[in-house]
């Protein structure tokens, strides 16, 4: 019952839980049209998966959030302001965590230096504020002890969960994943899942992009399923998972659990 | 042998003085020519500007700077050598410039527009990701260029950095056009001396060699520390695996 309200439409202009409200949000790739008029709300707390088959605009959705790609049309907000227009991307993207597919740590520093090189240069926090910072992080995801690994000493899920340190590192207000575990070996992609688990349980607000159905169904409180550029449906994640309205949820529903058998 | 003693005997110091400045113009000219390169890949690799007067004066750049690549890639540096130090002295009014600041601004600049090119492909190198992972946490361009992207691209040129360096030990040797008093230069002053030239100038070829062989071994050297230790150290006791931390945390 908690959840159902938390996923409630709420007007914008009265509710300061909102963080980010896309509207009308277009992309173009030359000819190529990847998103169509989408409209989407994050409010604090959510955990909100994007889900749809490969090509259905989930992933650029997700780059227009942090401005990775430029909107053709329409807006992205953050708390109220529209982020299109700001001139410093920076700023606002130190708000805005990014948990990348093929990780992007830093190859030439430690696990430690790529969480502390964020709020060291970017937020100016002191040298030992920023040690003390990324090892709370990297205990978090349980890498505390590789702490003097370089990127390329260690797997795939690890590196993904020191990616995931060096995101809140930065104290961001939503984090953002794009298919945290599809570069991952399958015996990986659990610890992966349980550290975002465990992010959400302790409130994190996050957008994940993801084909873990079970975590969309189990973990997040909002789901989303693209297709063909649009917002199919979206709801609460039993309500979607169990009876979904539109015709191609349910296919793709289908198709996904069937894969999984 | 007798003979090569008494070159040296007599004419030590001379070769000396020769190797000094070669020594001097090739390493502080190669530095200097990195320096530009870097500048200018980082300056080349500007996402384009919103404003479109920025947008405009970053596009007259990237023609001066591909301008000044081709010119000084397509023309010798000799020539380069006197149209620079007559042309400075033909606008400060017949007065040359001090010969060996000459010779340092000409390889300098010289070196730069291989070296920009050579940057280019080490920054091209370098994992679009890596460029987003910077961005993500909110680094400037560059902020992204100098903690990210040029360390590695560093350990990717080294190799044709090391080419240049050497390239420019024995390329100095045209500077004895402006009467640079390089290796070369300080040969030929010898050889109108005492007029044995094919041994002096074996000799400076030997010198030349061991110059830039013993360039090649530091390198080398430098190369395998910058691959870094193999090894890394796990701290605290309870080292637990991935599977049994998973668990831990379900």
């Amino acid at each position: 019952m908690e959840i159902s309200e938390k996923t409630q439409y709420v007007s914008p202009e009265n509710d300061f839980d909102e963080i980010i409200r896309v509207e009308h949000l277009s992309k173009n790739f030359g000819e190529n049209t990847v998103l169509k008029d989408v409209d989407f709300s994050v409010r604090s707390g959510d955990v909100t998966s994007i889900i749809g088959s490969s090509g259905s605009g989930k992933s650029t959705l997700l780059r227009c959030i942090n401005l990775f790609e430029e909107p053709s049309g329409g807006r992205v907000l953050f708390h109220g302001e529209d982020v299109t227009k700001v001139r410093n991307k920076s700023a606002y993207r130190t708000r805005v965590g990014m948990v990348f597919q093929s990780f992007n740590l830093f190859n030439n520093m430690t696990a430690l230096k790529n969480c502390t090189v964020g709020p060291r240069k970017v937020l100016k926090v002191s040298k030992s504020e920023a040690e003390d910072r990324a090892l709370k992080y990297l205990a978090q995801v349980g890498m505390a002890d590789y702490v003097n690994a370089r990127p390329s000493q260690l797997s795939g899920g690890q590196k993904q969960r020191v990616a995931i340190a060096r995101a809140l590192a930065m104290e961001p207000e939503v984090l953002l994943f794009d298919e945290p575990t599809s570069a991952l070996d399958p015996e990986m992609v659990g610890e992966v899942l349980s550290v975002m688990k465990n992010l959400a349980a302790t409130g994190r607000t996050m957008i994940v992009v993801t084909h873990e159905m079970a975590f969309a169904r189990d973990v997040s409180n909002k789901v989303v399923f693209m297709d063909d550029g649009v917002i199919v449906e979206e709801g609460d994640p039993s309500q979607v998972f169990t009876s979904p309205k539109e015709k191609r949820t349910q296919e793709f529903l289908a198709r996904m659990l069937a894969e999984k058998n | 042998m007798e003979k090569v003693l008494t070159l040296f005997r007599k004419y030590g110091w001379w070769l000396a003085k020769g190797v000094g400045n070669t020594m001097l113009i090739a390493i502080t000219g190669t530095i200097v020519g990195l320096l530009i390169g870097l500048a200018i890949g980082v300056f080349r690799t500007i996402p384009r500007p919103r404003n479109k007067f920025l947008r405009v004066l970053k596009k007259i750049g990237d023609v001066l700077l591909a301008a000044y690549i081709e010119v000084f890639r397509g023309t010798p540096m000799m020539v380069q050598a006197m149209v620079i130090f007559w042309g400075f002295a033909l606008l400060n009014g017949g007065l040359t410039l001090d010969v060996t600041f000459s010779a340092f601004i000409i390889v300098s600049i010289n070196t730069g527009a291989y070296m920009a090119e050579i940057v280019r492909g080490g920054i091209m190198s370098v994992d679009k990701g890596q460029f987003e992972g910077a961005q993500a946490i909110g680094m400037s361009h560059f902020q992204t260029m100098i903690h990210v992207v040029i360390p590695q691209v560093m350990r990717t040129i080294l190799p044709s950095v090391a080419n240049e360096f050497i390239i420019n030990i024995k390329d100095t040797s045209v500077l004895n056009i402006i009467g640079f008093t390089e290796l070369f230069f300080q040969t030929r002053t010898i050889a109108s001396k005492n007029y044995d030239l094919f041994l002096d100038y074996l000799v400076t070829a030997a010198i030349y060699f061991a110059l830039t062989f013993s360039i090649s071994m530091i390198i080398r050297l430098i190369e395998k520390k910058m691959e870094g230790k193999k090894n890394y150290k796990v701290i605290g006791s309870q080292n637990m695996d991935a599977q049994s931390f998973a668990k831990e945390l379900s």
